[in-house]
């Protein structure tokens, strides 16, 4: 410590109503001139120049000498030396000229006011801040494309033949029910033996197509209390609905599944039969040999060359038929384009024959063709595109990317991984739709206690059929209209993924094949593949996927306000207004540590010359003489210091009060002091 | 004096240029922390404490860093754009809209040409799928093909053959004309190798084509027989129109008058005239609306179909290429006026028996060129030369590219594309092998070996037009019956038949609304949020600016500098004193150089000091202002009187060590470096005269 040192400089602690300060440096100026200082401000310098080849003066402590960490011994020393070497402007004015009140008053409002200001400017900037806004770039870019993942579904339920009879079974009730409900005989062969066995095959299904006469409006109301679906807008003329029972477990709340048009109807009710039939199929059984690609896909071609063996993979979808994927994520290499236009894009000429198996589940003829990223699932229900039979349909392609920022800055999801609902559609990349069918299959788990069939089902739980779950119906539609108005909460539940890639298709159809080239075409489609073409254009369908363009548009987000931008804006401010920096609150923050640090060595010292025995060398003796000589708040300002002690000795301070020659640092603290004491000593 | 030297001594006089005058590096530093209005630099001098002064070398080194982060951060996300959306509501101008039909020629014009690749193409049908030809072919032959057939030696099979791959043997193929088998040689690129198992039958058709030594062979299979036919076709038909010339091909192809049945726009009937040809090679010609030279472009006042373009378009499906084209239709692309319809490769296809609705949104976009991004303003910058008479665009670099790579490769231009300056189109009687080398190019480009890609850039700014498309049934059952004579009347000039309504089709083209959206890019950060950040960042972190900076730089590359080179002066000249003189003269310089700031530093004050404390009495002190206690102020005048003090008080100083050391040398003592300890002595003289003065100054 510096005290330490200085005590064995100074021989005559003899001075007690002086600041410690004062009497050092009086004692070491004394000597003569050419003794340096032993003032603080005055020592430290020294102590830079330490290597100087001082003058031979024996006690001048040398850099070797120089404690590690050194405190002012007073506070006066610190306030002194604080106030000089500060660098925050104006609050210096406010504490260290304390001689003219107008002066401090002006400067006290100053301050405030330049304080306020920036701390209003810094709300202002954190608030921007922390609202954490974001800008949106749109970023055209052009660039060689990984082509899309595509799916053709033949629209041709394939029917399983463990299930064939049962499914036959069903084709007859429904065809019986037609006859019943609309007089409607689609084979006169059929309905003569299914006439005959219509209890049986009535009595064989549960929820029998019943024709519901119309409500009145009142008890409509109290049925739909009770959750009934009343799917039709008021478009029926007639007088009744057609629709089918759904009960709970105990048969105690029951509701009609009605709907206004018989097609509707029937094709729901079939749809709904359909899935039970299907839940009792085994796993093994899910692709059925047969079923080739040459079947449906007559010729294919990327970028003229014909597809490839790796290109496609196959799965089978209940109600769209199979399905083949072209350029998914198993394929061996991904196909890119290099080129726009129709030449440099996937061109599948296609079989639309209606096989006709099951006529009602699927009402529409052609294939349906989704376009999606590789590693998404298709969802031929929610993306798809119907090609027309004869038709060419030329399918052109924009690619747009949507880049969200996460955390702070908006709700989105990287991976899915924090999105308490878990991916059942495994490998396959999390994205919004993704997360809503997994979540409603999770529901169905939990409420219903099966998996529904078109969605993936969690290892354990079984596939919904009426004969193991009796009441799935019930449960299935209710936990729909739950769905449908969010009371699952699974649109809340599932957010958005922070990258979005989509494609924005557009059409353009034209007939195919013409009339010219149809023969040839025709008889060479036969002949390659083995099947009698009819020489209709129902039988067959092309279609061209291409990128209209390379360009594609990225929209990304990206934080408006950045912490550099942040903090250049605080500079800006702080600079504006105070003119102090990052390193004037260190500052600070080093004058309240040395503040403390001095308060309970004084503390100590207090204490110890209290309930000590002062007789304990010199270093006690100058312990008491240099502390407790004036109370702290004495010490702390300077004209509180005693007037009687700057008295006795006049020659020392005008010594302090002569303004320094040419070091910065000497000029104020000597001055104040010196006219500190000057106008002390007139007060008396 | 001569006015040049007067002027010189002048200047000398009023603007004298001395160094530094601390003179060790130390010393510079240290007067610089003290004076310097950077924030840190000071506490690490008036720190007491070696652990605090460590400290503030670090906070103030911290800080350094910090801002030179943050400004390297700022600099790097300089080039950044912001960009603006906005929907301007206004009347728009009608894009340019070509309209073609997908069948480039009628048939029945260019069948002369084409009679004997249409006769082999059947021929080929025969031998490899062995089915004839169907009844209506025959009717419209001129003769019967099959007996034609055996008589004529066929020269396109010739030329390029037509091959039947076994999918078990790969080596081998049956050429199906000769019928004998023959070896594939070379390597067998295969446009389609490991296919998928379509077909049952193990036959791959396909074509081999070679370069001039038929040493490296390529042979290009495909998995639909449709496909390979088409494809064969087409070399050939490419060889064939190559040598007709442009007239008797715009002669061969559908006037305006055939293909337009009826023109509406905004309400107004137009007809033929409003339409411009632009020949397409492969669809012959198109008729593109709104693009008429030295005429004001037409816009639209409202939104909807009643005020867009209105066609009818005949399609004569009769007229229709069997082998060329399999599709029925016309297509139809919207693009600026001045750029190049890409028909073929982005045009949208109408369906004959339908009308088709598009509905318009137009989308400009601006972009910013360099160096915020890659693209070109008007393509003039891209080493890539436009064949095409339009406007700068990637997909025309990209195309033009190609062509002249294809000049340049195979000597002769590809059909498609326009003609390079100095080439001619393709065909194999000069060019033998073209289609080996464009097959090749053609991988190669599709492959990005060719360098394209990467050449050319995108435009800056274009115009979109997004289309909705809808279709309708047209015409319907009962309008039908009046609707097609009425059509079949007006065109009763060029055809005789009765219109079919599958010859027909309605197209309309409208702006679904006047809205426009314009997408433009502007320069995120500017030359003066540059710098207001650089300023926040100093101001923050040290309350340093532009001054500070120029004081670091003056103190750190030029004053250390100076005294170095200054040492390194004195020591030579010390050295050569040395040598010349030994004994004397060695020590000033080396004291001068090392101890004189030090003394005239630190032991100035006490002098000082002691020196004021004479003249100032206390009482005369008390009423006085302060000295001023501005840095700067001080500064300047330290600065002075070091400078004046160093100057003149050398020559005294070296007098009087000289004299000192004189003294020590009698005294038998080390001259050498008691000069310092006796400079004390010295300032005392001095000072007292050299300072009065500055202090009059300052009070």
């Amino acid at each position: 410590m510096k005290g330490d040192k200085r005590e064995e400089q100074d021989p005559s602690p003899a001075q007690p109503t002086q600041g410690p300060m004062k009497g050092d440096k009086r004692e070491e100026q004394d000597p003569g001139p050419a003794q340096p200082t032993q003032r603080p401000m005055k020592g430290d310098k020294r102590k830079e120049q330490g290597t100087d080849p001082a003058p031979p003066v024996p006690p001048q402590p040398s850099e070797e000498e120089e404690a590690l960490i050194e405190f002012h011994r007073s506070y006066r020393e610190l306030f002194e030396f604080f106030c000089n070497n500060t660098t925050i402007h104006g609050a210096i004015r406010l504490v260290c000229s304390r001689h003219n009140r107008m002066k401090t008053a002006f400067w006290a409002v100053l301050w405030l006011c330049t304080f306020c200001m920036m701390y209003w400017q810094f709300g202002q900037l954190f608030g921007e801040y922390f609202s954490y806004p974001v800008s949106l770039n749109i970023n055209l870019n052009s660039d060689k494309l990984v082509f899309p993942a595509v799916t053709i579904c033949t629209l041709n339920p394939y029917r399983y033949t463990e299930i064939k009879e049962e499914l036959e079974e069903l084709d007859r009730i429904t065809e019986q029910t037609l006859f019943d409900l609309y007089k409607y005989n689609s084979s006169g062969t059929l309905a003569v033996p299914a006439r005959s066995r219509r209890d049986l095959g009535r009595r064989g299904l549960p929820h029998p197509l019943l024709r519901l006469p119309a409500l009145p409006p009142g008890r409509r109301a109290r049925w739909a209390a009770s959750g009934m679906q009343d799917n039709n807008p008021q478009v029926d003329r007639k007088d009744w609905k057609i629709g089918f029972q759904l009960c709970n477990q105990n048969k105690s709340d029951c509701f009609y599944q009605t709907y206004s048009s018989g097609v509707d109807a029937v094709r729901e009710w079939y749809r709904f039969h359909y899935i039970n039939i299907l839940a009792r199929l085994p796993d093994t059984s899910r692709y059925p040999g047969e079923d080739t690609l040459g079947n449906f896909i007559f010729s294919c071609r990327f970028n003229q060359v014909s597809c490839n063996q790796a290109n496609y993979s196959h799965f089978h979808h209940p109600m769209y038929g199979n399905c083949y994927t072209f350029n998914d994520k198993n394929s061996s290499n991904l196909w890119m384009s290099s080129m726009p236009g129709i030449n440099n894009g996937l061109s599948v000429m296609l079989r639309t024959e209606q096989n006709d198996f099951i006529p009602l589940l699927s009402t529409v003829t052609g294939a349906r063709v989704m376009v999606h990223g590789q590693d998404e699932p298709a969802f031929m229900d929610d993306g798809g595109f119907n090609l027309r039979p004869g038709i060419e349909t030329s399918i052109s392609m924009r690619k747009e990317t949507l880049e969200r920022l996460g955390g702070n800055y908006g709700d989105c999801t990287k991976n899915g991984s924090d999105v308490p609902v878990e991916n059942l559609f495994r490998p396959l990349k999390y994205t919004q739709q993704v997360c809503i069918h997994s979540c409603f299959q999770e529901s169905m788990v939990r409420e219903c206690g099966c998996a529904y069939i078109f969605y993936p089902r969690p290892p354990g739980v079984e596939f919904c059929d009426y004969r193991k779950h009796d009441s799935w119906g019930y449960c299935y539609y209710k936990l729909q209209d739950a769905f449908a108005t969010d009371r699952l909460g699974c649109f809340t539940k599932c957010r958005k993924p922070c990258s979005v890639t989509s494609y924005q298709l557009t059409a353009g159809y034209s007939r195919w094949p013409s009339v010219t080239s149809q023969d040839w075409i025709f008889k060479m489609l036969s002949l390659q593949n083995n099947y009698t073409i009819n020489n209709k254009r129902n039988g067959v369908a092309k279609l061209n996927i291409f990128f209209k363009e390379l360009k594609y548009k990225t929209n990304s987000e990206s934080p408006s306000v950045t912490m550099v931008t942040l903090l250049s804006n605080l500079g800006r401010q702080w600079s504006l207004w105070f003119g102090s920096s990052v390193l004037s609150v260190v500052e600070m923050a080093e004058f309240i540590f040395d503040l403390l640090v001095i308060t309970s060595v004084m503390l100590l010292r207090r204490f110890r010359s209290r309930y000590w025995s002062p007789g304990r060398g010199r270093r006690a003796a100058w312990e008491v003489a240099s502390t407790p000589a004036s109370s702290f708040p004495s010490r702390f300002y300077p004209h509180s210091a005693s007037p009687s002690s700057s008295q006795p000795d006049p020659a020392p301070s005008p010594a302090s009060a002569a303004p320094p020659p040419a070091y910065a640092t000497l000029g104020p603290c000597p001055s104040l002091t010196a006219k500190a004491r000057a106008s002390a000593s007139q007060e008396p | 004096m001569a006015p040049g030297e007067k002027i010189k001594a002048k200047i000398k006089k009023t603007l004298p240029v001395t160094g530094p005058q601390a003179p060790t590096i130390k010393e510079l530093m240290q007067w610089y922390c003290l004076n310097t209005n950077t924030h840190g630099c000071r506490r690490i001098v008036v720190s007491r404490g070696r652990l605090r002064r460590l400290l503030w070398i670090g906070f103030t080194l911290t800080a350094v860093a910090l801002i030179f982060w943050q400004c390297a951060l700022l600099v790097f996300s300089f080039y950044t754009v912001s960009v603006s959306i906005k929907v301007h509501f206004q009347k728009l101008d009608f894009p340019a809209v070509t309209i073609c039909n997908i069948n480039p020629y009628k048939y029945s014009e260019v069948r002369h040409l084409l009679a004997d690749l249409e006769q082999e193409a059947r021929g080929a049908l025969k031998t490899l799928y062995g089915f004839s030809e169907i009844k209506s072919r025959k009717r419209r032959g001129a003769e019967s093909w099959s007996s034609a057939w055996e008589g004529t030696q066929p020269k396109f099979l010739n030329i390029i053959p037509l091959l039947a791959f076994d999918q078990t043997e790969r080596a081998t193929a049956t050429d199906f004309f000769t019928g004998r088998k023959r070896k594939v040689s070379g390597s067998i690129i295969h446009k389609a190798s490991k296919v998928m198992h379509i077909q049952e039958s193990k036959k791959v058709v396909g074509f081999q084509l070679c370069s001039n030594d038929t040493s490296d062979c390529a042979t290009y299979t495909f998995s639909s027989g449709v496909n390979a036919i088409q494809e064969w076709y087409k070399l050939h038909y490419m060889n064939i129109m190559a040598q007709v010339p442009l007239e008797k091909k715009i002669n061969m192809s559908y006037s305006a008058e055939e293909l337009l049945v009826t023109c509406f726009f905004d309400g107004v009937s137009c007809d033929s005239r409003n339409f411009t040809l632009f020949h397409h090679p492969m669809h012959g010609n198109c008729y593109t609306f709104n693009n008429k030279v030295n005429e004001t472009i037409l816009s639209t006042s409202m939104g909807g179909s009643q005020y867009g373009l209105q066609v009818i378009l005949y399609v004569n499906e009769e007229e229709y290429n069997p082998f060329l084209v399999s599709s029925t239709g016309a297509k139809v692309i919207v693009h600026q006026q001045d750029e190049y319809p890409f028909i073929e490769d982005v045009g949208t296809e109408i369906e004959t028996a339908m009308a088709t609705s598009m509905g318009m949104h137009l989308t400009e976009s601006f972009k910013l060129g360099k160096p915020y991004s890659q693209c070109t303003e008007d393509g003039s910058d891209v080493p890539v030369k436009n064949i095409y008479n339009a406007a700068y665009s990637l997909q025309i670099c990209l195309h033009s590219c190609f062509q002249a790579k294809m000049v340049e490769v195979c000597g002769c231009a590809q059909f498609s594309q326009p003609l390079p300056p100095a080439a001619n189109y393709c065909n194999y009687q000069q060019h033998p092998n073209w289609m080996y080398c464009y097959y090749q190019l053609h991988r190669a480009f599709v492959q990005e070996e060719l360098g394209c890609q990467s050449v050319c850039r995108e435009a800056c700014s274009f115009k979109e037009w997004t289309l909705t498309t809808s279709l309708a049934q047209w015409p319907s059952v009962v309008s039908e019956k009046w609707l097609l004579p009425v059509l079949t009347w007006d065109k009763g000039q060029q055809i005789s038949k009765k219109l079919n309504k599958t010859d027909l089709a309605k197209l309309l083209i409208f702006y679904k609304d006047l809205n426009q959206r314009s997408i433009m890019e502007s320069p995120a950060n500017s030359i003066e949020m540059l710098l207001s950040n650089f300023g926040g960042q100093l101001g923050l972190w040290m309350s340093c600016s532009v001054v500070c900076v120029i004081e670091i730089i003056e103190v750190f590359f030029i004053d250390i500098f100076s005294i170095i080179a200054r040492r390194q002066w004195q020591k030579a000249k010390e050295w050569w004193a040395r040598k010349k003189a030994p004994p004397c003269p060695e020590a000033p310089p080396s004291s001068l150089g090392q101890d004189n700031p030090t003394l005239d530093m630190d032991d100035d004050p006490p002098t000082f000091t002691s020196a004021l404390s004479l003249p100032q009495a206390p009482g005369a002190q008390v009423p006085g202002t302060p000295p001023p206690r501005y840095n700067t102020l001080r500064l300047e005048r330290a600065f002075s009187n070091q400078l004046t003090d160093t100057q003149a008080f050398q020559r005294h100083w070296l007098k009087v060590c000289f004299e000192q050391d004189k003294a020590y040398a009698r005294a038998e003592l080390a001259p050498i470096g008691r000069c310092p300890a006796t400079l004390t002595a010295v300032q005392d003289e001095v000072y007292p005269a050299a300072f009065p003065v500055h202090l009059l100054e300052m009070d």
